[in-house]
């Protein structure tokens, strides 16, 4: 056996992370000293409410975003030091499916493939199998345009894969997809995931989290309120409200954020 | 290859593909030949005007056309799209220099203006128009055009990263409008009223515009006239290039 690899001790480690942004209107502080340890092969679920934090983190461990203060560290790799050998271990499909619409997807994953260093043979190779994998071949040479959302959500997964990432970072991944396209996804994160790939995923729907997630962390205005594995997040509130059956993640949701739903006018709003 | 290269061919694919971009680019320089051929041709003949040396009219004003035809600045506004659709974040998740995803387009932006300068004094043929300093003088207007070009779509470019909106880019645009009526567009600068042609000294776009005539006007190179040409787009192409790594390198 040659030299093994040795893995790092975490997938995805972040430390004090703060961001804020300055604008005329003055500083807004959208995270506010974020702490995260995900280990190697890992779902884990980033859960919260619109603007609590969750696509800013993303932005800034996926180097897309600077970091205002904080360390944060992909596979052992400082994303601030060394960003280049950062974005080499991981994949990113972000919250739009992040497409040319002037490319075929055959071209969009070829040009990846590319991009990450691999031969113009080896990328059309790396293109054809993911092509086979997420079930596109037949559309393969068609302008990505002309693809549903369902197909370019898959398309988006498949062009994050391209240089076999240890890590996939995926910002609500099914947001705007239907029912069926959406266990489409689940099942793609599943199989990536028993691959040995190191999924982060971020959500606003509790049932996702709970199908996929093996352990989950709750950001509510820019801070981490709550970390677990969703059996462990639901135990301790069964525990400290004494109820008599398991409550939902819904449940545990709301009771970390301070929120709770009325209905308005057929409308069901979150109040905080 | 480089990463450049790679995204370049990836746009000239994307400018392959919109022909329906490109062919006002083509057409709206044609049509303000034509009107302002139409409009002054008989009062500046050719045999009668010195400043023609020789050639007709259109000749002239077909510096006025290649520049119009140099700035629209459609890769700018590709770029918005992309920043707009999250596949610019796509392309800035990968392991490049984040120069390369501003530069691979603006090196597609140099090879489209070769085509369509080319085409252009082709079509201008069928209006008496030649290129009197030979086939060199040829190729210097073909790269003084790509320079402007790459010029201005850099610019633009600037313009999307900092806006991120397709209506300001769009609206930069615009300002080459008074730039390029602020020269001797229509008479040499020294036939201008004085506060026009104060005016026309002062912008740099009259200068590239002047080396181009002398390139298609004169048989024999007028090195002063084309040499300045060439330093305006050559300073103006080095600033945008360092103002597009420059915002590429703190976008956030």
């Amino acid at each position: 056996m040659g030299l093994a690899r040795l893995a790092p001790m975490t997938a995805v480690e972040a430390q004090g992370l703060v961001k804020t942004f300055t604008s005329r209107a003055g500083t807004v502080e959208a995270v506010r000293g974020v702490d995260l340890s995900v280990a190697p092969g890992e779902v884990f679920g980033f859960l919260g409410p619109n603007g609590a934090g969750k696509s800013t983190t993303v932005r800034m461990l996926t180097t897309l975003a600077t970091i205002t203060s904080g360390t944060a560290r992909v596979c052992g790799i400082d994303v601030t030091s060394d960003p280049d050998g950062a974005r080499r271990k991981i994949g990113v499909a972000l919250q739009e499916a992040g497409l040319d619409p002037r490319q075929t997807g055959r071209e969009i994953l070829v040009l990846q493939g590319r991009l990450f260093g691999l031969s113009r043979a080896d990328s059309a190779a790396q293109a054809k199998s993911l092509l086979e994998l997420v079930e596109l071949t037949d559309s393969a040479d068609r302008l990505t345009k002309t693809y549903s959302g369902g197909m370019k959500r898959r398309l988006d997964l498949a062009s994050a894969l391209v240089h076999r990432p240890d890590v996939l970072f995926l910002d609500e991944p099914t947001t705007g997809l239907d029912p069926a396209s959406r266990l489409v996804v689940w099942d793609e994160v599943r199989r990536i995931n028993r691959a040995g790939t190191t999924v982060f995923l971020t959500t606003q729907y509790l049932e996702e989290a709970d199908a996929l997630c093996g352990r989950l962390a709750i950001i509510d205005n820019g801070r981490i309120v709550c970390e677990g594995s969703p059996s462990e997040l639901k135990a301790d509130l069964r525990r400290r409200r004494g109820l008599a059956a398991d409550p939902t993640l819904d449940d545990v949701f709301l009771d970390v954020t301070g929120r709770h739903r009325e209905r308005s006018a057929g409308d069901v709003k979150e109040v905080s | 290859m480089s990463a450049m290269t790679v995204l370049g061919e990836r746009a000239m694919r994307e400018a392959r593909r919109t022909p329906d971009a490109l062919l006002p680019t083509l057409l709206i320089p044609i049509f303000f030949l034509v009107v302002n051929v139409g409009q002054a041709a008989k009062i500046f003949p050719s045999d009668g005007t010195e400043f023609l040396e020789g050639q007709s009219y259109a000749a002239f004003q077909l510096p006025v056309s290649l520049l119009l035809a140099a700035s629209f600045g459609t890769a700018a506004l590709y770029l918005v799209e992309e920043v707009e659709n999250g596949y610019f974040d796509k392309l800035r998740a990968t392991p490049i220099p984040r120069s390369a995803i501003v530069l691979g387009r603006l090196a597609s932006v140099a090879l489209v203006s070769i085509g369509m300068t080319t085409i252009m004094v082709v079509l201008s043929l069928f209006f008496g128009v030649r290129i009197a300093s030979g086939p060199i003088g040829f190729v210097l207007l073909v790269l003084l055009t790509a320079g402007w070009a790459i010029g201005y779509s850099g610019f633009l470019q600037v313009v999307a990263l900092k806006t991120r909106s397709a209506a300001a880019t769009n609206s930069a645009g615009l300002i080459f409008f008074p730039l390029l009526f602020l020269t001797p567009n229509l008479v040499p600068r020294d036939l201008l009223a004085p506060s026009m042609e104060l005016a026309a000294t002062l912008n740099p776009v009259t200068y590239v515009m002047e080396a181009m005539r002398a390139l298609i006007l004169l048989d024999h190179f007028d090195w002063a006239v084309v040499g300045i040409g060439f330093t305006v787009v050559g300073g103006f192409v080095a600033a945008v290039i360092a103002l597009n790594v420059r915002t590429m390198n703190t976008y956030d």
